[in-house]
């Protein structure tokens, strides 16, 4: 009990002399502040690109691609396939009894960067018939649909906005093939509005792909669907294909995206906090130095060692987590909900939002408490160390 | 009737590691202090006055030779026991005060009494007398930035006496105040003595001061010459 009124008293006593150095305790704070922001950054982007991309997959989509390919680019199924494939069960077939279905092709394009003029690599996606029926988020903004057989295209709103040559009734020349642009696009900023779209056999031929087809898009028919589906594949070992719900697709293929961003991101906020561990060192070394007489002063009263350690190490702590929690509250103002965007998989760009959650904010309190414990802690223990006799021969 | 807190040093010894030196302060020094004396230390600059008073409070150890307080070898002491000692049976007044800078009069002379069971009312009863009793009940409330040299020293003298020690250890009281503060102050001094029966060590460069005081010794070079002999050379 009255070891805690001796903590007590001294922290108080310390904090209260907090004025003395209050420059080096502001930048303690502030460097805590930033490896904060910058943890949540990395965090609320590996997040927000989750979310979005998880958010925009749905249940009842199946995306069929060859075996073994990891993304949409490096797929190919063949046309007898596609043929086994529209005979499977678990599919939707429209009431003229054809299978709701569209075999599509990606042709990665480079266009140029309205701001900074720099080249970038978006997906043109060619799409059956059935292409759009199985994207129900995409609404025309203006313009109108490509037709079928003519080299038109429609754009992703974003994309649009952001590159040259993609404005409603610009013409757009890809290699040595050239486009028109007859329509914008909306798709709820899901990643459908990074893509340009047109008709899949325009594209196999202007791009010299004669019937090349990468991936399938499909409409179940039940929560069963997706099951039946894959037993049907996995029982026709003439079928080299896999079979995934949109939903799936999407996360697996965010999950590596975040992955790197984590990747980068932790290791950065680490290297950072250990700078933050020498600042606060720094900070509370000067801190017991200023405090030594005092320090030695109680203790020739009769205060214990441990209440001069924790004195010292509550300093650190509260200072670290001051400095966290600004690091949240601007983190909440600045970052969250910002728009950025990133390379996906298939190496075009994807939209996303900054997203904070809780756990990360548990994260970042966790960070600053290890610079704080640590940073604090050697002090601390200096503190504990300080010769008594210094309370006779020194002015404080 | 006033415990037994007679201090008795036999053949201590002190001695620093100073680099590759050993510099040794004391060699094989005896000194007594009965209950109730008041005894002045004086002598030149690094003569060890400060860390004998450190020896007998028991903020420094001996390095050979014996140190009882009361029936109580406080030589082999553990630093807990030795701190807690510390804390209910002496009392440490210090030449720049020692002050907390940042609490207040009374929260300054509250410090030891926070490491008793007193409960804060106790506490706040304990502090209000001994304001009274060094002059300073209306400054509890002041900071020590706000208080004279003089009243400085008397929160430190009712801070050393919070807890009601029989021995008290001043170094150079009076060395940082002016002559009438510097009285005021060994006029306490002497009035706990006399009327409270404290035990008193007092290290000091006046010799005025000495007058307060029971007895003086001289230190130099580690020895004690009293000053009586000396004049009788
Ligand atoms: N930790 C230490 N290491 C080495 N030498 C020390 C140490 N502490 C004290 N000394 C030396 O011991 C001697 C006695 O010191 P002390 O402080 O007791 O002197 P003093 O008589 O109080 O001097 P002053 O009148 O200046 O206060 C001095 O020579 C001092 O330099
Ligand atoms: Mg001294």
């Amino acid at each position: 009990m009255n070891l805690l009124r001796q903590c007590v008293a001294i922290t108080n006593a310390n904090l209260r002399s907090l004025g003395r150095r209050q420059w080096i305790s502001i930048s303690l704070v502030f460097s805590v502040t930033l490896v904060t922001m910058i943890l949540l950054g990395f965090l609320a982007m590996a997040n927000g690109f989750n979310k979005t991309l998880t958010q925009m997959g749905s249940e009842d989509v199946a995306i069929v691609m060859g075996l073994g390919a990891r993304s949409e680019l490096g797929s190919s199924i063949a046309p007898p396939h596609i043929h086994l494939l529209e005979e499977a069960p678990g599919l939707v077939k429209n009431p003229q009894g054809t299978t709701v279905l569209s075999a599509e092709t990606i042709v990665p394009v480079d266009v140029l960067g309205k701001q900074d003029h720099l080249p970038a690599t978006v997906s043109l996606r060619g799409i059956g018939a059935h292409g759009l029926t199985l994207r129900p988020s995409i609404k025309l903004v203006s313009g109108r649909l490509f037709t079928l057989g003519a080299n038109e295209l429609i754009v992703g709103q974003r994309l649009s906005q952001e590159y040259e040559g993609l404005t409603l009734n610009d013409t757009i020349e890809f290699g040595r093939s050239r486009w028109k642009i007859v329509g914008i696009f909306e798709a709820n900023g899901s990643v459908f509005e990074s893509e340009l779209l047109s008709d899949v056999k325009v594209v196999q031929i202007l791009f010299n792909r004669p019937n090349q087809v990468q991936s399938l898009r499909a409409q179940l028919a039940g929560p069963n669907s997706l099951e039946q589906l894959t037993s049907y594949i996995d029982a026709n070992p003439r079928l080299p294909v896999r079979v995934l719900s949109e939903k799936q697709y999407f996360s697996a293929q965010s999950e590596r995206v975040s992955q790197i961003i984590l990747w980068l991101g932790w290791p950065i906020s680490l290297v950072m906090a250990l700078g933050a561990i020498i600042g606060a060192l720094t900070t509370l070394y000067s801190s017991v130095s200023d405090r030594q007489v005092e320090i030695a002063t109680v203790r020739a009263l009769g205060f214990s060692r441990i209440s001069a350690f924790v004195g010292t190490w509550l300093e650190g702590l509260l200072l670290t987590l001051v400095g966290c929690f600004i690091g949240l509250c601007a983190a909440l103002l600045l970052l969250d909900g910002w728009a950025a965007s990133t390379v996906g998989t298939d190496n075009t760009q994807i939209a996303f939002e900054l997203k904070l959650s809780f756990s990360m904010a548990a994260n970042a309190v966790l960070l600053a408490l290890l610079v704080g414990a640590i940073g604090g802690g050697l002090p601390a223990l200096h503190a504990t160390r300080i010769p008594l006799r210094l309370a006779m021969t020194r002015r404080s | 009737m006033t415990l037994d807190t007679s201090i008795h040093l036999k053949e201590i010894s002190k001695c620093y590691q100073l680099g590759k030196n050993e510099i040794t302060i004391f060699d094989e020094v005896t000194l007594n202090i009965p209950t109730g004396d008041f005894l002045a230390i004086m002598g030149p600059s690094g003569s060890g006055k400060s860390t004998i008073l450190n020896l007998i409070g028991g903020i420094d150890r001996i390095s050979s030779g014996q140190i009882t307080v009361g029936s109580l070898r406080i030589d082999q002491m553990s630093e807990a026991k030795l701190s807690q000692w510390r804390s209910t049976h002496i009392g440490f007044v210090f030449q720049f005060y020692n002050l907390l800078p940042m609490l207040t009069a009374a929260q300054n002379i509250e410090l030891p009494l926070l490491l008793t069971s007193l409960s804060r009312y106790e506490r706040a009863e304990r502090v209000k007398t001994i304001l009274d009793i060094v002059g300073l009940s209306k400054r509890g409330k002041h900071l020590p930035s706000e208080l004279s040299g003089g009243q400085q020293q008397r929160v430190g003298i009712a801070r050393a006496i919070a807890m009601d020690p029989q021995v008290l250890l001043c170094d150079e009281p009076t060395g940082d105040l002016d002559r009438q503060s510097a009285e005021e102050i060994l006029d306490i001094l002497k009035i706990l003595n006399t009327e409270m029966g404290k035990t008193i060590v007092m290290v000091t460069h006046d010799p005025s001061a000495t007058a307060y005081a029971k007895r003086t010794l001289h230190l130099d070079k580690g020895q004690f010459v009293r000053k009586e002999l000396e004049a009788a050379q």
